[in-house]
């Protein structure tokens, strides 16, 4: 499993947000009084601000017992019109989906079981999330029921909410029915043997990683071997090459507390010549502290290099080690209090070399984490529901919202549209601002100077004329770029809602690092979306011919 | 002024297309009022703007100019609505729901208890004739079976004004008749009912005041007792007479410088017939009359 999820950090998204949502009301201000002043002329402003005043009370005071109301009728229209089908259709699923999962090696034979659940339930339930909320207010406008709604002491801004309180009721149910199904179905299938695998590793990743070249020089990155994934970097075998895990700030009383250090770590080999095919390439893995320079070799391990995705080792090392300095067997054992002897305050430096010569071992900063005590696979099993009953949540949120201004086609497509963008692109637009930010503009430029290269014949580093024409083009991706910013701003950032892989793999979702994100993200769309909902169903004539 | 329940300045509605240009004028400077406790129907044509008259009224439009108070509020005024009842021309209720979900779930968005919708929603299903379907789903239900559950949530928070958008339409006669003494019964409680109807043997049967649209304009406007009353003839009716008395009679008128211009026995309409029919019938199963022969007088 690979772990390159963005960091999330929740203060600055949080400024980030108020930042977008004041840019947001500055607009629609801006466009409110050009669109009032077009239709109504001088009387428009006024009108426009009796508008806010008329939303502002009804965003405000808002009526549970009526939201309830709209939210029981929504969840019983979805009985009635038999959306829970859809749990058969998972049912129907899992009566056939076992006769093709069996087969696989035993090391990984949990993992198809996992991820066949998992995407099954995300694919039906996200459908199914999509036709819910885009097509009933469409279809209620069309059926004209909602006159009978409004015409009573209704605030939009209720129907809105209670539709999407309804929604969520439906999909929460349908949720947790199919995924209790699923666990248990999981427990049924996966092979007696492989039944291990259903845990929930805690992984407490390094702060840091670094790596020493043969010459002694300390870098952030290993060595290259032309593999163009630069995910992990290599250390040389037979030298001093090291890779340096640094973690701080541990609380070494809870690690003592187990009796014991776990490290697991999965490293890729990476052969110059072929050697002896059946002798793994080994590393070795010591613990050092730098403050008493005590260097203490834990062992030799081996890479798994043939199991595929599942090269993972685990090291458990005793509160009290017994090692010897060199690998000579002749020497004198010593013994050494791990927590006590090469904790150094709070920090653990973790040193991993290869052995044998011209051959390279490839390691990467969560190729290798303390594991902490596992818990059990219900618990990452219904935390990756929870990130996905999240996602459901968002669908529902803009599939509602944009319901209420388009009908139900154009609002699933749109709302598709930004769920495919937001899960795909949305990581890959990030980066490209971040680049731009720390002033490194893309190879090639931008649109505009793209297709001027593309043009010109020209190649995509060498610089551009210096004149007029140049800064245009300069200028207008600079306009682009903005107009990316603003996209990225206004796209949910859904790689925090893939939380699948985690009991797939064997891991405990983390709360900090994808379940909080996918919350704070799910109510930072919710507030500003019920408000743009509420507005578009006040300001449409529902009878408008 | 404070009998006003509604009052209408120069409501004009120009539906346009989605470029923004002009479609239709559907309503052109309409001023009306409607007066507390009166029976008031729109009459009209099909396309007269009765129905796009209510919608405004009830802010499902925005007028393109004009003024709008609805109990002293605006159209767009929300808490508005906790004093209104609206039966719309067709019955657009949610179709997958019973009659006493129906009520309930309407029920509910009025500051009404359980308690209270439970009482509430038993009396209407009664008054409306419903008690054998109420726990059929409303797809189950007829024309007038949907009109009547239509009535019934219009009426479920005791409302001061009921709007009725075509109340009549697509009845049977029995309906049209159980309709109409619903409307009437209403007026006598003292609620105000706005009606819009284009048919007019309805309309006169129950309103009080009537205005009359065509093209989005108000042509007529006035009681109706005013409005069909002709005040250069009139009119007596009498037990039989012979025709040696209608001949003195017609003496007398002459003396007087009158005239009598039409002798004859007067007719009831084809509704009270049928009604009579229909009601001996159920008195009387199986009984057939014979040609010429007619159901009692008495009206059912």
């Amino acid at each position: 499993m690979v772990v390159e999820v963005n960091p999330f950090d929740l203060t600055l998204g949080i400024v980030y947000w108020l930042l977008v949502m004041v840019a947001i009301v500055v607009v629609g201000l801006i466009v409110g009084l050009v669109a009032s002043l077009a239709a109504y002329g001088s009387s428009g402003p006024r009108r426009m601000a009796l508008t806010i005043q008329r939303g502002v009370r009804d965003l405000t005071f808002l009526s549970p017992r009526r939201i309830m109301a709209v939210a029981t009728l929504t969840f019983k229209e979805a009985q009635r019109r038999k959306a829970f089908m859809i749990g058969l259709l998972f049912l129907a699923l899992f009566m056939f989906g076992g006769w093709f999962l069996g087969g696989a090696g035993s090391d990984r034979a949990a993992k198809p079981y996992v991820i066949f659940v998992m995407t099954s339930m995300s694919f039906l339930l996200i459908v199914m999330s999509l036709l819910v909320s885009c097509w009933g207010i469409p279809a209620d406008i069309k059926a004209r029921s909602l006159h009978t709604v409004v015409t009573k002491p209704v605030r939009r801004s209720e129907i809105v909410i209670g539709r999407m309180l309804g929604y969520i009721g439906v999909l929460s149910l349908v949720l947790a029915v199919t995924s209790a199904f699923g666990y248990f179905w999981i427990w049924q299938k996966v092979p007696a043997s492989a039944q291990n695998q259903l845990i929930a590793r805690v992984p407490l990743y390094a702060n840091e990683v670094q790596f020493l070249d043969r010459t002694g020089t300390l870098s952030n990155t290993g060595l290259n071997v032309g593999d163009i994934w630069d995910y992990r970097s290599f250390i040389e075998g037979g030298t001093n090459s090291r890779a340096i895990w640094k973690f701080n700030n541990l609380d070494v009383a809870s690690l003592k507390r187990d009796g014991k250090l776990r490290l697991e770590q999965s490293f890729e080999a990476f052969r110059t010549y072929k050697g002896d095919i059946n002798q793994q390439l080994r590393y070795t893995l010591s613990l050092y502290n730098p403050t008493t320079k005590l260097r203490v070799p834990v062992g030799t391990y081996q890479v798994q290099e043939h199991s595929a995705d599942a090269q993972k080792t685990t090291v458990e090392i005793p509160a009290e080690l017994i090692y010897r300095d060199s690998y000579d067997l002749d020497s004198p054992e010593k013994k050494v209090q791990v927590f006590d002897e090469l904790f150094d305050n709070g920090s653990l430096t973790v040193e991993v070399g290869a052995l044998e010569s011209q051959q390279y071992i490839g390691v990467s900063h969560h190729d290798m984490f303390i594991r902490l005590p596992d818990r059990t696979f219900l618990a990452t099993y219904v935390k990756a529901s929870l990130g996905l009953w999240l996602l459901l949540v968002l669908i529902v949120i803009i599939g509602t919202t944009s319901s209420c201004f388009v009908k139900g086609p154009v609002a699933t497509i749109l709302t598709g549209s930004l769920i495919f963008v937001g899960f795909v692109f949305r990581g890959r637009i990030d980066t490209v601002l971040r680049d731009l930010a720390a002033n490194s503009a893309p190879i090639g430029g931008g649109s505009f100077e793209s297709l001027y290269r593309l043009a010109t014949q020209m190649n995509a580093v060498s610089p551009l004329p210096e004149n007029i024409g140049t800064d245009v083009i300069k200028t207008l991706d600079q306009g682009v770029f903005g107009m990316l910013r603003v996209v990225n701003a206004l796209i949910p950032d859904l790689q925090y809602f893939n939380t699948s892989e985690y009991p797939a793999n064997g891991f405990d979702v983390p709360w900090a690092g994808m379940l909080l994100p996918s919350l704070v993200i799910t109510i930072g769309f919710l507030i500003p979306l019920i408000i743009l909902g509420y507005f578009s169903l006040q300001l449409r004539e529902l009878e408008h011919k | 002024m404070a009998d006003n329940v509604i009052e209408i300045r120069n409501l004009s509605k120009i539906y346009r297309d989605f470029w923004g240009r002009p479609k239709v004028k559907a309503l052109n400077s309409l001023s009306l009022e409607v007066k507390r406790g009166e029976i008031f129907g729109l009459l009209g044509p099909n396309g007269s703007g009765k129905t796009t008259t209510l919608k405004l009224l009830l802010g499902l439009l925005f007028p393109t100019e004009g003024t709008v108070s609805i109990l002293g509020r605006p159209a767009h005024d929300v808490e508005k609505n906790e004093r209104i009842g609206y039966l719309p021309e067709e019955s657009y209720l949610y179709r997958f729901l019973n009659a006493d979900e129906t009520l309930d779930f309407y029920g509910r968005l009025f500051k009404m208890s359980a308690t209270e919708r439970k009482k509430r929603t038993d009396a209407l299903i009664q008054q409306v004739g419903l008690q054998g379907a109420r726990r059929r789903q409303l797809k189950e239900y007829s024309k007038g079976m949907t009109r009547r559950i239509g009535l019934a949530q219009a009426l479920i928070n005791d409302p001061e004004l009921v709007l009725l958008d075509e109340p009549t339409s697509g009845l049977d006669p029995l309906g049209t008749r159980d309709m109409k003494d619903m409307i009437i019964n209403l007026r006598n409680q003292g609620k105000t009912v706005v009606m819009s109807s284009h048919l007019l043997a309805d309309v006169q049967d129950v309103c009080d005041r009537i205005a009359i649209l065509y093209r989005g304009e108000l042509k007529v406007i006035g009681s109706v007792q005013e409005l069909l009353e002709s005040r250069e003839e009139t009119q007596l009716l009498t037990s039989e007479l012979s025709p040696d008395v209608i001949k003195e009679v017609e003496q007398v008128l002459g003396r007087n410088g009158a005239s009598l211009k039409k002798v004859s026995h007067p007719t009831s309409t084809l509704e009270d017939l049928f009604l009579r029919t229909v009601a001996e019938s159920e008195a009387r199963p199986g009984r057939r009359f014979e040609p010429g022969e007619r159901p009692s007088n008495e009206k059912s």
